[in-house]
């Protein structure tokens, strides 16, 4: 097998995301606002599947973690007063897009440590209200717009910058999760007691996984800030939190493939389905219930097998009798 | 030279006393074998030693030093590994991960490596293929290395579970009921499995085991646990006659 495959994986897929966006123009406004979306949706469902999927904890406060991206961003944009033309924003952007994903970082780290102690559901709900109290300072912050929101932010989000951060996300996962130290994620989520006591530092190992999914979350919503250009805190409510671990979840926990797959879906279904108006969210909600009564696993999780599935083409195997 | 020794050890929950004044030792390669009625206290003590619980009272000294207080992985990483009781292997990872999860707290490299995978990462991902690899040949589970772990049988997951422990590269090795569950011919196969792993590895082991066919079989001395206090110590033999542990597993002779 070859070494750099993913790297080179990753080179490409820079490359493509660099062609893509001399080619954002010809299309209309509104399919690129939902590709745009839906680079973002890989981004933060990705990123939670690192958290809830490989490393087993549940959280509910990945909205949070992309509020805070999206304002550190947008503060240092605006610091800098840099517009959309300005050559200096390729170096000012990226630059913006990391503050806020540090911030965010921070933010996971320091919410992490105390309630990673917990578990399943009570780690749900702490996640929760952590999420709530970030949206809820950010509203109260003047310097921040408050309520009212953050205006005048710069369109500096792209189809590169998005699909850039898209292929970085997933070769980063994907790495961690193929190393022998990202094995130590999965023994976490199997089974904490007997990771342990293989000498895993399973507290450590939770820290990362949220600390690192908290950077991309904040990424993500530093480009979100910057595609929007106007944010308020109640964009980034537990709604949005729930979203994205629905995405998470009908993908299926633990798989990468899945979860970029249920983030591209269910970006475009509810604008699929705007034909039908009213009766819209009832049949994206009816599609949910169908999928997880059906595949309670995830579209893709434990149990999807590529062969078994092309096996159903294939001739059935005559077994020998007597 | 003892590799394990408890000094008065009490283990309480609130009023409950599970494990009182317990002094024990294992040598540095005996096999020694613990056994008792239900609710005993045996379990308790495994979870002393390994961190899982703190002993309210006394210490354990392992290889010299004193670990009660530490973190299990710190004590794992000191060089003491386990089994479960109800077997706790990682169930949707195959048995190639589940051994390449014990690897885990020697590895070199961390999380940046992980992710840049330079030139060294591969080196010593290799390394540890090769030892996973090395195990599983050993142990006779080469074909099934790509196999979720919960998919193979009873008496294969509980092998693979001791050849986890053991790649953990312990000094000192706690079975908690191996045989439970398996067959009077997987049990053989088991007796003469842990035998070989103490030849081959020259480790110490600590059994606690119900059947006694297995217990009286391959351990040197055991010890005998009623109500958290230790009620007997000694051969096979010993054991067998002490009328202390005929009382408690029997009852008392009219």
């Amino acid at each position: 097998m070859n070494q750099h495959r993913t790297k080179i994986m990753l080179g490409v897929a820079l490359i493509l995301s660099l062609l893509g966006s001399f080619g954002q123009t010809s299309i209309s406004p509104y399919y690129f606002q939902i590709i745009m979306y839906i680079g973002i949706n890989i981004i933060l469902a990705s990123s939670l599947n690192l958290i809830n999927g490989y490393a087993g904890q549940f959280s509910l406060g990945h909205a949070g973690f992309m509020a805070l991206g999206a304002y550190g961003a947008a503060v240092i944009t605006r610091a800098m007063e840099v517009g959309p033309g300005d050559s200096i924003s390729i170096v000012v952007f990226p630059f913006a897009l990391a503050f806020g994903g540090v911030v965010a970082a921070t933010a996971g780290l320091l919410v992490g440590i105390p309630s990673l102690r917990l578990r399943g559901d009570y780690l749900a709900i702490t996640t929760l209200g952590f999420g709530e109290i970030i949206r809820v300072v950010i509203q109260n912050f003047e310097f921040l717009g408050g309520a009212r929101g953050f205006t005048g932010i710069p369109k500096l989000s792209n189809f590169f910058w998005v699909f850039a951060v898209v292929a970085i996300v997933i070769f980063v996962v994907a790495n961690l999760i193929h190393s022998s130290y990202g094995k130590g994620f999965l023994a976490l989520r199997d089974d904490e007691i007997a990771a342990q006591a293989m000498g895993i530092h399973t507290t450590k190992y939770k820290v990362v996984a949220f600390v690192t999914g908290a950077f991309f979350a904040g990424i993500a919503g530093g480009l979100y800030a910057h595609f929007v250009s106007y944010i308020n805190p109640s964009q980034f409510s537990f709604i949005k939190s729930i979203e994205i671990v629905v995405m998470v979840i009908v993908g299926g926990m633990g798989s990468a493939v899945g979860v970029v797959l249920a983030a591209i879906v269910l970006t475009i279904l509810p604008e699929a389905l705007r034909g039908i108006a009213e009766y819209r969210m009832v049949i994206y909600s009816l599609l949910l219930v169908v999928i997880m009564i059906s595949r309670p696993q995830g579209l893709f999780g434990k149990g999807f097998n590529l062969k078994k599935i092309s096996g159903v083409f294939s001739k059935p195997k005559v077994t020998p009798t007597g | 030279m003892n590799i394990l020794e408890l000094n008065t050890c009490c283990m309480k929950f609130g009023g409950l006393t599970a494990v009182s004044d317990l002094s024990v030792a294992v040598g540095a390669t005996e096999l020694l074998g613990m056994i008792g009625p239900n609710g005993a206290g045996k379990t308790t003590v495994f979870n002393m030693i390994t961190g899982v619980y703190q002993p309210t009272t006394g210490e354990v000294m392992f290889n010299g030093e004193n670990i009660s207080g530490r973190k299990p992985y710190q004590i794992a990483a000191c060089g003491i590994a386990r089994t479960f009781q109800n077997i706790r292997l990682f169930p949707s990872l195959t048995v190639f991960e589940n051994i390449q999860v014990s690897l885990n707290k020697n590895l070199k490299h961390g999380f940046s490596d992980s992710i840049l995978q330079l030139k060294n990462f591969h080196d010593e991902e290799r390394e540890i293929r090769d030892k996973v690899m090395e195990i599983l040949e050993i142990f006779d589970l080469k074909e099934e290395s790509n196999l979720p772990a919960a998919s193979l049988p009873y008496g294969d997951q509980r092998r693979v579970e001791i050849m986890r422990a053991l790649a953990t590269g312990p000094k000192l090795l706690l079975l908690d009921e191996p045989a439970a569950g398996m067959n009077p011919t997987e049990k053989v196969e088991l007796m003469a499995l842990i035998k070989s792993i103490k030849e081959r590895f020259n480790i110490a082991i600590l059994l606690i085991e119900h059947d006694m066919k297995v217990v009286m079989g391959i351990c040197e001395r055991i010890f005998v646990l009623d109500y958290g206090v230790k009620i007997a110590e000694g051969s096979a033999d010993e054991i067998r006659k002490n009328p202390k542990v005929i009382e408690a597993y029997l009852g008392e002779t009219a």
